[in-house]
């Protein structure tokens, strides 16, 4: 009795949480889907329910764009990852207090620049023209940043302080006490990240490579500034759909929802590779 | 946060002393080659934007006055004060809904937290202009109803152009995977469990426990996941200016507009991401002497 | 004092599940005249009743009209300072997208637009969205520019021009047409130097871009954009395409010395950079003549219909069209002035100098082009 108390205690803490996600959330997300399943006929005129926007979503130009917007967020994303990962640690290791609230606070603000002023950034570092160009391509002779390795150069601007931010919380809580009790009981260092440091640290680590999975895929200013349009992505087409100067007529809106349905697909497919891969990372940790 | 480092280390110190010399010898290399290399990647694209907007290479000449005509215009007062309101009211509504939620499910729903991790994930994945288009399109049925109704006064004060009420509720959604993170690292460093039974057994009330036992040791991550809001309310443009409000980031766009030069615009996003920037810093400074990175024990 | 009375009524209405507190969305407080419903300043009484209906209702809301475009900056204070309402210019940087969304789903709000500036391919599919309203120069507006029954009508445009910064393109010389652009002798003078407004599947101004070189290769027409596709991919293929958008910033800093533009964007450059002692010259391309004219449109559901109508009686007036040639766009009313005597010398001489006809695509034809254009971009230049 007294834990069925608890469990509803429970979750009447939990329901605002889940109550404000399905309207805030549930509501734009239904608006997407009535209209993405709705097309008007083009020579009647009358609106019907229909696959056609969701099928025609799915080849041509559109899965094109698609296939490129997760290959540009997997590879960024696991790059910014990694570096944002040492960064972190070697930012947790430091002394300076007033060091760390600076980094942490700048990877707060950079962790949100992007679009056009983050484009002329590095336009006019490593565009045509651009101060340091000729010595980039001393190292990587076909480097233009108007192409997909000019976006996979530009993106971790933003990711890595994403990164730092989501993982540096987690890295402060490793306290050194445990590298050196683990290093007097005759570990190495490498043990000691297989069994102490790794468990702990997997879970944040992998949830904030998720986020900068889900922040490339989900922008679009700083491509469409740095390349017009060349490289095809998911979300520049939405844009160019449901925000943009050229497209227009009776129900290509629709088919804009529908291209937004499907970056919600994407998440769904995310979240179902992720949330077993959280699982075995929780086992470690208690193994 | 405080009670496995003491059960486990104060013997290990001493003797290691002489060890974690040489660990941090070389462990300091590394990090200034990795720190180094990151401080060029970071710091020199602004630099050369902000090259290009004091240095003039026809006159040869030096000039701030791209950033002294920012501050002059109308509204920017107005723009700022609004983004704060609505970055404080999308920090409380957001930890509101957070903080209980993820304590249950750590405490009583495990089964719960894979429902609370996707949730977490999809306004992140949802790509803004149709998340915004949507919202627009739902306001717009709100609007479509009579006025007089609730519902058409309600999609009304919404979109108040002083204080619009869309915003943080949109903000909400939109930070809850940032705000998440941070708690979820937090929530790990505790012994939650520990935490709660003793202060429940010592006669505390739910409120009270996660006043004055829970939420002081989450501090890190509630002060992160705080600051990463605020960030993001700062430079959060989409939505803002598809649905025609005029919070900062948006003023900064507009009043880049009067630009006679071409380089008042990058100076205009450069200043912005300096003020951001030290309104952040200033701000984190609030949360107390213990906000980043210290390893003392002592709890508060 | 409204706002509070609304939340009242509100209030009531939930409690006694009434809607007995239905507020009025126009604000045209004590004229008799439903402005929202007049489709001539005539009809609705001459323009004095229209000057004082507007007055009082004080407000215009217009959007997407950044100042720097075509001189709006100093259209918009003229009109305050003219009639004493106060303009609301919201998204400023927004699209034409954002504008037929914002009059879609703002229905009510005291904050939803007023009039629009859309581009062609925005308007002609939207016309129940407009109100239908005639200026009173509106004979002076060529027919092929403005809708039959008054939805829309066109207010200034431009061809498409080449905009060239000499001192970054020496030794090679400054290219007057599409030919130059793409002529052998000149690519490696011209490398990562040619940049357009952006995106043709987004922007406007880098669609009719696109449609503008088409029109300089055999078998481009109105009905046939590929032929303009191939040639970006021609010029990405010798290297000279450069996919960043221009700004005057890219400009300035010499990334895009070469852009092909809108003759008002390009122009508008040209003015600003001479203060920094940039030489940019602007000439439109003989090969390849493509003009496009931006259109006007009253919200059927304008919150202010009366300032909304007098705004298109100030675009329309001599002054108004006079403002855009200061801006360097050609006003649409530009024939009629001219034989009337009553262009600006001073503006008329700064624009570009152009011969030739155009025409302009129906809306089948930019259909047509946009699904070419969507399909063919990514994959031709990518």
């Amino acid at each position: 009795m007294i834990r069925l108390g608890k469990k509803l205690g429970a979750w009447g803490a939990v329901l605002p949480l889940l109550g404000y996600c399905a309207i805030a959330l549930g509501l734009p997300v239904w608006a997407l889907l009535w209209e993405g399943l709705q097309r008007p006929d083009p020579v009647t005129q009358k609106t019907t329910f229909t696959l056609w926007n969701l099928t025609t979503s799915w080849h041509g130009i559109y899965l094109t764009g698609l296939l490129t917007s997760l290959r540009l967020s997997l590879l960024t994303s696991v790059i910014s990852a990694v570096i944002g990962l040492f960064a972190a640690y070697a930012i947790a290791q430091s002394r300076g207090r007033y060091f760390k609230q600076a980094i942490l606070t700048a990877s707060g603000v950079l962790a949100n620049f992007g679009g056009i002023p983050l484009a002329f950034c590095f336009i006019a570092t490593i565009g045509t023209g651009g101060v340091f160009l000729s010595w980039i391509q001393n190292l990587w002779p076909s480097f233009q940043i108007d192409t997909f390795n000019g976006l996979a150069v530009v993106y971790p601007y933003f990711l890595v302080p994403l990164m730092v931010l989501t993982t540096l919380p987690a890295l402060d809580g490793l306290r050194t006490q445990w590298k050196e009790a683990s290093t007097n009981l005759g570990g190495s260092s490498w043990q000691y990240w297989r069994h102490i440091g790794g468990p702990l640290l997997l879970p944040a680590a992998l949830g904030g490579f998720v986020l900068c999975f889900g922040s490339a895929f989900a922008a679009y200013a700083t491509a469409r500034a740095l390349t017009s349009g060349t490289v095809p992505l998911v979300t520049m087409q939405i844009s160019s759909i449901l925000s943009g100067n050229v497209i227009a007529g009776a129900g290509e809106n629709n088919l804009g929802m529908a291209l937004a349905l499907n970056t919600i697909i994407i998440c769904a497919l995310m979240m179902a590779v992720y949330l077993p891969l959280r699982k075995r990372s929780a086992k470690w940790l208690e193994s | 946060m405080t009670t496995i480092s003491e059960i486990e280390a104060p013997a290990a110190v001493g003797a290691a002393a002489p060890k974690r010399r040489f660990d941090l010898r070389k462990v300091r290399w590394w990090r200034v080659a990795v720190l180094g290399v990151l401080g060029v990647y970071f710091v020199v694209p602004l630099a050369a934007s902000f090259w290009f907007t004091v240095y003039d290479s026809h006159t040869r000449t030096f000039s701030l006055s791209p950033y002294g005509q920012i501050f002059s215009a109308p509204g920017f007062g107005t723009s700022v004060r609004m983004t704060v309101e609505v970055a404080l009211l999308t920090i409380v509504i957001l930890y509101a809904l957070l903080v209980p939620a993820m304590i249950a499910v750590h405490l009583r729903l495990p089964k719960l937290r894979p429902v609370l991790e996707s949730l977490a994930m999809v306004p992140l994945v949802l790509s803004p202009v149709a998340l915004v288009v949507g919202i627009q399109t739902v306001l717009g049925w709100g609007l479509n109803q009579n006025p007089g109704t609730p519902l058409f006064q309600l999609a009304v004060d919404l979109q108040n152009q002083n204080f619009p009420l869309i915003l943080p509720i949109v903000y909400v959604l939109i930070a809850l995977p940032f705000a998440y993170r941070s708690l979820e690292a937090g929530l790990r460093a505790v012994d939650l469990r520990t935490l709660v039974e003793a202060s429940r057994g010592l006669g505390a009330s739910w409120p009270v426990t996660i006043w004055r036992a829970v939420l002081p040791n989450l501090r890190t991550g509630l002060l992160s996941g705080a600051i990463l809001t605020l960030a993001l309310v700062f430079g959060e443009y989409t939505i803002s200016s598809i649905l025609q409000f005029l919070p900062f980031s948006v003023w900064i766009v507009q009043d880049g507009q009067g630009a006679t030069s071409g380089q008042l615009a990058p100076a205009v996003s450069l200043l912005s991401l300096l003020l951001s920037w030290a309104v952040l810093f200033l701000v984190s400074f609030l949360g107390g002497r213990r906000a980043v990175g210290r390893t003392d024990r002592s709890s508060s | 004092m409204h706002r509070i009375a609304k939340l009242a009524c509100a209030a009531v209405a939930v409690t006694l599940a009434a809607s007995a507190c239905s507020s009025s969305k126009t604000t045209t407080s004590g004229s008799s005249t439903n402005w929202s419903t007049v489709t001539s300043a005539t009809a609705g009484g001459g323009m004095d009743a229209l000057v004082a209906a507007a007055k009082a209702e004080g407000t215009l809301n217009v959007i997407t009209l950044p100042r720097t475009w075509a001189n709006y900056g100093k259209i918009m204070d003229d009109f305050t300072a003219k009639y004493g309402i106060k303009i609301n210019d919201a998204n400023p940087n927004g699209s034409s997208g954002d504008e037929i969304n914002a009059i879609e789903h703002d229905k009510g709000l005291s904050s939803a637009p007023d009039v629009v500036d859309v581009g062609n391919s925005h308007a002609l599919p939207n016309t129940n969205l407009f109100a239908d309203y005639e200026v009173s120069s509106w004979s002076d507006i060529p027919t092929a520019l403005k809708d039959a029954n008054g939805s829309w009508y066109g207010d200034y445009g431009g061809y498409i021009s080449i905009a060239c910064d000499a001192s970054k393109v020496a030794p090679a010389p400054c290219p007057k047409t599409f030919a130059d652009l793409i002529n052998p002798s000149y690519v490696a003078d011209y490398k990562g130097k040619v940049a357009m407004s952006g995106d043709p599947t987004s922007a406007n101004a880098a669609f009719s871009a696109v449609w503008a070189a088409a029109l300089s290769q055999s078998g481009g027409s109105l009905d046939n954009i590929a032929p303009g596709i191939s040639y970006f991919a021609k010029l990405k293929a010798n290297g000279e395409y450069n996919a960043t958008v221009d700004t005057e910033s890219t400009i300035e800093s010499g990334s895009t010395p070469l852009t092909v533009d809108w003759e008002f964007n390009n122009s508008q450059f040209a003015s600003d950079l001479k203060a920094k002692g940039i030489d940019l010259t602007v000439s439109i391309p003989t090969d390849g003549l493509y003009s496009a004219y931006y259109d006007q449109a009253v919200s059927k559901y304008a919150p202010h219909p009366a300032a909304a109508r007098l705004w298109e009686e100030y675009l329309y007036s001599t002054t108004g069209q006079n403002d855009f040639m200061g801006g360097y766009a050609r006003p649409v009313e530009f024939a009629a002035m001219q034989s009337a005597g009553t262009l600006d010398a001073t503006d008329e001489k700064n624009l570009p100098s152009v011969s030739g006809t155009v025409n302009y695509p129906t809306a089948t034809q930019l259909t047509t082009a946009q699904n070419a254009i969507t399909s063919g971009w990514a994959s031709a230049l990518g």
